[in-house]
């Protein structure tokens, strides 16, 4: 094809000069020989111009040759015996020259701003890419799509992966004989920031070049290229979009690498908090009921004799209730740490609410004696395929909330009934209530309300709450009261909630 | 001279607390601090009584009571921790007397040691077993409450009988079964007892939703109260 196309200016400006020869033999003899000598001159003009020097020198001498042999006497003969024609001949080929020197120099300034455009766009659109994805992999896969597109060299992106490995996470237009990436190069270029491969002063000898994805001091990555035999473009003529997208490249990877780093630096800062919030909580939580045994028992020790009976008992008692205290937290640590391992087993068998009930006031005798409690439980309640052990735990850490956060003689109104499949029951105090807005919060984990911080506790029973009835596909939820206090609602699936987590036994425990 | 009990428990302090305060209520104590060590203790030494802890560092807890119901038919009560109900349940199944979860007080557990060493000593049941006001006559099939005749259905009265002979012991959910129903498809049997022990319930106590003589164990089973 190309060959066919090389022949055209040729042919082209042989026939020009045929028709021009013939129309001035026609109309030849008005014409003085100057007028004719002139108009010889635009077929080398022409050419020059369009086709540069090849043809524009054949159409030079082309020219001469028709012009000498059909209009200079002798006609039709080559007889060059006026030195005239020999100048005139040096003038063509001095047009020629000229012309096409000029005309090439023009062409070249055309091509190269339509490059620079045409670059300028691709890095336009490039840059346009990479801004639309936010996602590392997609912002690869555009740009090695991108690249391919615009310079059609085969495109590798190589990252560094944990350790010092360097890893290809992107490329595009790769043939099965094209070589790989030299892994080495890579990291040499990584560890050192500078260009290498063909055309540069490192590893020469190789077929690719290898551009770093440099932002400031820090590199991100390695940009390489492939070059091949049949596409005649150089590295070096390209070397300037090359680095543009290369620079381009980089900061966008740097952009999802800090966001990433960010993010991270973000959720360590959280769980820091978190973490602060537990030590704090469990800290106090221990260290006060702790406190209560060793100053009760060392004053035993120490002052047998001088303790009265009553004294004694004061102690005792103080003995007890702390280590009772010490029980519930650490009931409630090894709930919250089994929820939150997703080692929480659901050990389900149908129950009735009435006897989980009972067991949770029998585990709450004590707690309960001075409040008011209304239990009305819909006659014919049907069953619930839960873990009795666990629902038990809610149902004892929303009573003694109710019964902690109110006075003594306080009602606590207990109400349970079916709707269209699910079980509703709900427990109401009268207690000292939620602010606006508190009634999700008092849910996450070591969150206190204001007007709770003053009565002790860790935050987690409500928490643990939720991650039971959550297991269970039920809801959990709190109701500030019209009158006083808070209503909690607690909704479970009757036949089980087949949606909820897995690691369910069906049946009895065994 | 008091009954000879033997505590198998790694823990030194448990075992402490355990002497001073067993002997303090007349116990004669026996400790060992292996399974091991335990099992041929029961075997030497004849204890009346195991209290048998089951997170012991060499043999687990169904393993000790396995080897010691070999040749012995002595009380065991298990010391458990909560959470643990399947290994309860499975020790219970396997011929432990009775369980205690830890932390306990120390008032439930001299009352555990009693009714186990009650049922041990195969004293001949009394003919009437009388809980809170409940009294049970067996030899008649009569149950009053405050003086008044109960009327109970056929297995209200087995299930209540099973119960009352056990008074004072935990009974699993595969036990009251297999003695009420036989040997029948557990799982559907499961059903009825739950059933049954609601309709029990609502005759016998004064609240059904709290109740005071027929006590749930919460993964394990049903235990009548005893009041002796």
């Amino acid at each position: 094809m190309r060959i066919t196309r090389l022949w055209v200016p040729y042919l082209a400006t042989t026939l020009a000069i045929g028709l021009l020869t013939t129309l001035l033999l026609r109309v030849g003899p008005s014409f003085q020989l100057v007028n004719i000598a002139l108009l010889f001159l635009l077929p080398v003009l022409f050419s020059a111009a369009r086709w540069g020097f090849g043809p524009s020198i054949y159409a030079a001498a082309l020219s001469v040759a028709a012009f000498d042999y059909f209009f200079v006497p002798p006609f039709f003969s080559f007889s060059v015996s006026d030195l005239r024609y020999l100048i005139s001949f040096a003038v063509f080929l001095s047009v020629a020259i000229l012309t096409a020197t000029l005309a090439l120099r023009l062409r070249m300034q055309v091509d190269q701003s339509r490059q620079r455009e045409a670059d300028t766009a691709a890095l336009y659109d490039l840059g346009r890419q990479m801004t639309a994805r936010g996602d590392l992999p997609g912002i690869l896969e555009a740009i090695v799509t991108h690249v391919y597109g615009t310079l059609r060299f085969p495109v590798w992106i190589v990252l560094p992966a944990d350790g010092d490995r360097m890893t290809v996470s992107a490329k595009a237009g790769q043939h099965p004989q094209d070589d790989g990436v030299d892994e080495a190069v890579c990291r040499w270029v990584y560890l050192h920031g500078d260009m290498a491969g063909h055309g540069t002063g490192q590893f020469a000898q190789t077929k690719q070049i290898y551009v770093p994805l440099k932002t400031e001091d820090v590199v991100r990555g390695v940009l390489v290229l492939g070059m091949r035999d049949h596409v005649n473009v150089r590295f070096t003529e390209r070397l300037r979009l090359i680095e543009a997208i290369a620079g381009l490249s980089a900061v966008s990877i740097a952009r999802i690498q800090l966001e990433k780093e960010a993010q991270m630096a973000r959720l360590s800062a959280e769980s820091e908090l978190l973490r602060n919030a537990l030590l704090d909580s469990i800290s106090h939580e221990l260290r006060t009921p702790l406190a209560g045994i060793i100053g009760s028992v060392t004053g035993m020790i120490e002052n047998a004799v001088a303790l009265t009976e009553a004294d004694r008992n004061d102690l005792l008692f103080t003995i007890r209730d702390s280590a009772m205290r010490m029980n519930r937290l650490v009931t409630n640590l090894l709930g919250m740490v089994r929820l939150e391992s997703g080692m929480l087993r659901l050990h389900r068998r149908v129950c009735d609410v009435s006897d989980m009930l009972g067991v949770a006031f029998r585990q709450l005798q004590d707690t309960l004696q001075h409040r008011v409690v209304d239990v009305s439980l819909q006659k014919d309640l049907p069953p619930l395929q839960v873990d009795d052990v666990l629902i038990e735990q809610v149902l004892v850490n929303v009573l003694s909330n109710a019964v902690k956060y109110s006075s003594a003689g306080g009602r606590i109104e207990i109400r349970a009934a079916e709707r269209d499949g699910v079980a509703l029951l709900t427990v109401a105090d009268e207690g000292i209530g939620l602010l606006e807005g508190d009634e999700e919060k008092i849910f996450d984990k070591f969150y206190r309300a204001e007007a709770a911080q003053k009565i002790p506790g860790t935050g987690l029973g409500l928490a643990i709450c939720r991650g039971i009835v959550e297991a269970h596909g039920g809801v959990i939820t709190a109701e500030r009261r019209s009158g006083q206090g808070v209503m909690i609602v607690i909704r479970m699936p009757i036949d089980g909630g087949e949606a909820s987590n897995g690691g369910q036994d069906t049946g009895c425990r065994r | 001279m008091g009954a000879r009990i033997l505590v198998v428990d790694d823990e030194l302090q448990i075992r402490r607390l355990l002497r001073v305060t067993l002997q303090a209520h007349g116990f004669t104590l026996l400790e060992s601090a292996t399974g091991s060590d335990g099992v041929v203790c029961v075997g030497m030494e004849r204890p009346d009584l195991v209290i048998l802890d089951l997170g012991l560092p060499d043999l687990d807890g169904t393993e000790v009571l396995r080897q010691i119901r070999e040749w012995s038919q002595v009380p065991v009560i298990v010391l458990s921790v909560r959470d643990n109900e399947a290994e309860t349940v499975a020790v219970l199944d396997s011929g432990a007397d009775d369980y205690i979860t830890k932390p306990f007080g120390m008032g439930e557990l001299l009352a555990r040691i009693r009714v186990a060493l009650r049922h041990a000593a195969h004293a001949p049941c009394e003919p009437v077993v009388v809980v809170g006001d409940v009294a049970i006559d067996l030899a008649r099939r009569i149950v009053e409450k405050n003086g008044q005749t109960i009327h109970l259905t056929p297995i209200e009265y087995d299930l209540l009988k099973v119960m009352a002979v056990n008074a004072g012991r935990v009974l699993t959910h595969h036990q009251l079964v297999k003695q009420v129903w036989g040997d029948q498809n557990f799982e559907a049997a499961a059903h009825y007892l739950r059933v049954y022990i609601g309709h029990l319930r609502k005759k016998v106590e004064n609240d059904p939703t709290r109740p005071t003589l027929i006590i749930t164990e919460p993964g394990i089973g049903y235990r009548l109260l005893d009041f002796s």
